[in-house]
């Protein structure tokens, strides 16, 4: 008895120390990464690398004054906010189609729509800058948000496709017979009973909108539709070069909103990345 | 408040058979239970009555009028579901205020209405609460307001009390026969369990295999039931059923034989007795087998006789006890014996 | 309310109410639920089958800055002699398959230690941080740690486990490790969260059963757990695959497809020659290529594994 706790103990001990080493892994690059957006920028490329800095807001200052920060975190929030809106309006009745109805095709055409996320960016770039060119719309924040819904429209169908399948036939057949017509079973019942399910595809969808990279930088050839993931790559001051504690600052001030979203929707995240394949 | 004639109803789904041929003229007022085994059809018939599910052939009227082309929301019936299927997300008083809604019926009489059916079902007190704080005996209950609150043609319930304990399930049972009679609406009820189906219903249809077995009274199927499927349905436990031969006016199985039947009958045939027709018998026996089982209950026993090839359930005396294996002999009566053709299954009369 | 015995005649003469009773459409009633996905599939078409089609066309001309310019197969031609495009192609599937590998058993790992630990399952958002970051930002992370201030080489420096700094840059396996760590650092949480909810999900009682039966706790996982979520992880693995083949922001910020063009990856290549060197046709054929092979993947690999991962 005595030696099989000790057993226990042991492998509590081996766990706990993968874990935390793991954590700490996690966490050593991010606070070192904000280290760096605290110290003037004397401090970041040095011979020989400095760990304890002096503490300083220059970055801070200069993300606002050198920079027009305020207009790259409108521009991100306005494209990100814009393409979830589109791809719920469009996702919503897509997935109810997919999910309550029985008709020819449907299995095809629910394929077809998560096979859009396999497509690699790099492949429809260069047709969508000449789309988005000769539309007019190179360079402003309308071309992101239709960029963003797209890529993010099969994800957003699919995680809300799940929840729908979860509903009990029932619900919907009692509303029927209720005398409910289609659209109002899908406003008045399953909209509001998935809602957990409709959030968790908006969050995912605006945390794959802050992501990504290739598109916003191709279509934002000026500071004028950049939104933050890309002004990032940007912050350099001439010959200088990158502008690190800039950039570690900007980092982070994306971070903290999404974040703080993620731990409110903790529950749904895995269920959400996965598109609705695990039950979390 | 509505007659229902369904005639040659068939529903498939690619090669699958749901309902065969259904035909079933339901008086207005009437309380109607489809009673059998899972995947009899008994439920797909009453999707088809309230327009969930299109029949493949068939017509569907209601008062006469051809209702195939209505949709459910327009067919004015009320469903009632095993899971209750209560909006989760809205209180007691909005779900059972929805159908009023989506009729248009004016604000005003919404209210009204909504207390009224509340009560009618005991359920005053409960209509701030959402579905999820409630017990199953309470759900079930607003499930039936939401189906009385806008006093439907047709009420269609869909094993509505099979989700409770046995002791709310008889409650609920006199409740529903009582509010079915207090409103005079046309019901469909469906079922698996025959007790209920016996003190529920003016009439009783029988299904399997998608096919109607029997339309008939409680008593009429009980009693006079038309083939062997519906005598081994029925009763608890079912009719005996034994396999034998007839020559004379006596049938004879191995262990079994009586004499006497004055029937224009000879060649394999079934027999059918119903255990509480069957007695402990002393000098006129029919069988004479061995005890297999004595199952007492309190108000009788069951007594389970070995005779040849045949268990025979014999419903006994509430003081009958024996051990196993033992002889005994069991006698019928004559009068309540039914003869069934072997191989069809059909009753002969 | 009405009389039996009226309902009865008039329904056997038949003033039957049509008029309250509205009709459906069987047309509308089949229609309707094509309507309804059509906005969203439409949309899709149009960021997909469009630019596809466009593609297809381009790559088959010289576009450069002038007008199109004809030149049948030419594009696919050179492409097939292209040391850059194939090396490009072997780049992507090299980091892709070390970086996903890493990744899974790592994730496997963790998942295995945390999924039944309570007091870790209320700090498991620490280990979901380096998802949370934007991946330029990560990008800019390593560059920074690892070229830019050195800090990983100081760091070895100071353990005396090397003398000089190390020349990351200058090596393409050092700069592919590179990129495999930044990969791996912020995308293993992916796979650990997943595997984690699948692991909870899994009925309690089948390991309580096999506990009882005398097995121990590694062979559960091995024997029982790990078998009952192999469709989760064919789900995961290609949903990481996708996004590692499609890896892009890691490689324009950290190498520049360097060095001598061992990190450049299939998307950084169609990047260069489009909008580098402005060889828009052949780019296209390039993107044609990669698209052929993505609809075959996803035919022969996807389907199977999102339809399987829900059964």
């Amino acid at each position: 008895m005595a030696s099989q706790r000790r057993r226990k103990g042991e492998s509590l001990f081996i766990r706990y120390l993968i874990l935390g080493t793991w954590a700490l892994f996690c966490l050593a690059p991010v606070l070192w990464f904000l280290s760096i957006g605290l110290r003037p920028r004397t401090e970041i490329i040095t011979p020989q690398p400095i760990y304890w800095p002096t503490f300083s807001l220059d970055a801070w200052h200069m993300i606002w004054s050198d920079w027009p920060m305020a207009k790259y975190l409108r521009n991100s929030v306005l494209a990100i906010i814009g393409s979830v809106v589109i791809d719920l309006v469009l996702a919503i009745p897509a997935a109810f189609s997919l999910a309550r109805y029985e008709y020819r095709g449907r299995d095809d055409i629910g394929f077809y729509i998560l096979s859009t996320r396999m497509m690699a960016p790099a492949i429809v770039a260069i047709p969508i800058f000449f789309l988005f060119r000769n539309m007019g719309l190179l360079d402003t924040v309308w071309a992101l948000m239709l960029v963003y819904a797209a890529i993010n429209l099969s994800i957003v169908t699919w995680i809300i496709r799940s929840y729908m399948i979860d509903i009990p036939k029932e619900l919907e057949d009692a509303a029927r017979t209720d005398g409910a017509s289609d659209l109002r079973i899908l406003w008045e019942i399953i909209i509001p009973a998935i809602l957990p399910g409709i959030i968790t595809a908006a969050v995912i969808a605006a945390i794959f909108a802050i992501n990504e990279f290739l598109f916003t930088l191709l279509i934002a050839s000026t500071p004028n539709a950049y939104t933050m993931s890309v002004a990032l790559a940007n912050f350099t001051g001439g010959s200088d070069g990158l502008i690190y504690n800039a950039i570690a600052l900007v980092a982070f001030l994306a971070f903290v909103p999404v974040f703080l979203v993620v731990v409110a929707i903790q529950k749904h995240l895995s269920r959400g990345l996965t598109m609705g394949a695990v039950k979390g | 408040m509505a007659r229902i004639e369904l005639s040659g109803i068939q529903k498939k789904w690619g090669a699958i058979w749901g309902v065969r041929d259904v035909n079933i003229d339901i008086a207005d007022e009437e309380l109607i239970v489809f009673l059998g085994p899972s995947g009899c059809g008994k439920t797909t018939t009453m999707r088809m009555i309230a327009g969930l599910e299109d029949p493949s052939e068939g017509e569907i009227r209601m008062d006469g009028e051809v209702m195939n082309d209505v949709d459910a929301r327009d067919r004015d019936v009320a469903m009632v579901f095993q899971g209750y299927a209560l909006y989760p997300n809205m209180t007691i008083y909005e779900n059972i205020r929805f159908p009023l809604r989506m009729r248009d019926v004016p604000k005003v009489d919404q209210d009204r209405l909504v207390r009224e059916a509340a009560a009618m079902v005991e359920l005053g007190d409960l209509l701030d609460r959402k579905p999820g704080a409630l017990s199953g005996g309470q759900r079930q209950r607003a499930a039936l307001a939401r189906a009385v609150v806008r006093k439907p043609q047709v009420f269609l319930m869909d094993e509505p009390l099979s989700n409770l304990d046995a002791k709310l399930r008889q409650a609920m049972r006199i409740q529903i026969k009582h509010l079915q009679r207090q409103l005079k609406i046309t019901t469909v009820y469906v079922t698996h369990d025959q007790i209920e189906a016996m003190t529920l219903a003016d009439r009783i249809v029988i299904m399997e295999g998608g096919l109607i077995q029997q339309i008939g009274t409680p008593d009429e199927i009980y009693s006079d039931p038309a083939n062997t499927f519906v005598a081994g349905f029925i009763g608890a436990p079912p009719m005996n059923l034994i396999e034998g031969r007839m020559e004379d006016g006596i049938f004879t199985a191995p262990s079994i034989r009586v004499e006497g039947l004055i029937r224009n009958l000879s060649g394999p045939v079934t027999l059918g007795i119903r255990p509480e027709d069957c007695h402990v018998a002393g000098a006129e026996a029919h069988v004479e087998g061995t005890v297999f089982g004595v199952e007492p209950t309190g108000d009788m026993t069951y007594l389970t006789i070995n005779a040849g090839d045949a268990l025979i359930e014999v419903k006994a005396d509430r003081d009958y006890r024996s051990d196993l294996d033992v002889p005994e002999t069991v006698a019928f009566d004559p009068a309540r014996i039914a003869f069934f053709d072997t191989t069809s299954g059909q009753r002969i009369r | 309310m009405s009389d039996p015995a009226l309902t009865e005649t008039g329904a056997a003469t038949a003033p039957a109410p049509t008029g309250i009773r509205r009709r459906r459409s069987k047309r509308m009633k089949t229609l309707f639920p094509y309507l309804l996905v059509a906005p969203a599939v439409i949309y899709l078409l149009g960021i997909t089958l469009y630019p596809g089609i466009y593609a297809v066309v381009q790559s088959f001309y010289a576009v450069k800055f002038g007008p199109w310019r004809p030149v049948g197969f030419e594009n696919y031609a050179n492409l097939m002699g292209d040391y850059q495009f194939w090396g490009a192609l072997w780049n992507t599937f090299v980091i892709g398959s070390i970086s996903l590998t890493i990744q899974c058993v790592l994730a496997l790992t963790l998942a295995f230690y945390a999924y039944r630990d309570p007091w870790v399952q209320g700090w498991r958002i620490i280990f979901l941080i380096p998802m949370l970051f934007m991946p330029s930002a990560v990008a800019f992370i390593y560059k920074l740690a690892f070229l830019d201030a050195r800090v990983f080489s100081d760091i070895l420096i100071r353990l005396g486990l090397i003398d000089g700094n190390l020349s990351i840059q200058s090596s393409i396996w050092g700069s592919r490790a590179l990129l495999i760590l930044a990969d791996v650092w912020q995308w293993t949480p992916f796979l650990f969260i997943i595997f984690v909810a699948a692991l909870q999900g899994q009925d309690e009682e089948v390991e309580e059963a096999a506990r009882l039966d005398g097995a121990k706790w590694g062979q559960i996982f091995w024997n029982i757990s790990l078998p009952l979520m192999r469709p989760v992880i064919a789900v995961a693995l290609i949903l990481r695959g996708i996004d590692i083949t499609t890896m892009f922001a890691n490689v324009f910020i950290i190498t520049k497809g360097g060095p001598a063009f061992g990190t450049e990856t299939i998307s950084y290549f169609i990047y260069r020659t489009g909008f580098k060197f402005f060889n828009f046709g052949y780019a296209s054929a390039a993107s044609v290529i990669m698209l052929i092979l993505t609809i075959i993947i996803a035919q022969l690999v996807v389907k199977r594994a999102f339809r399987s991962g829900r059964a």
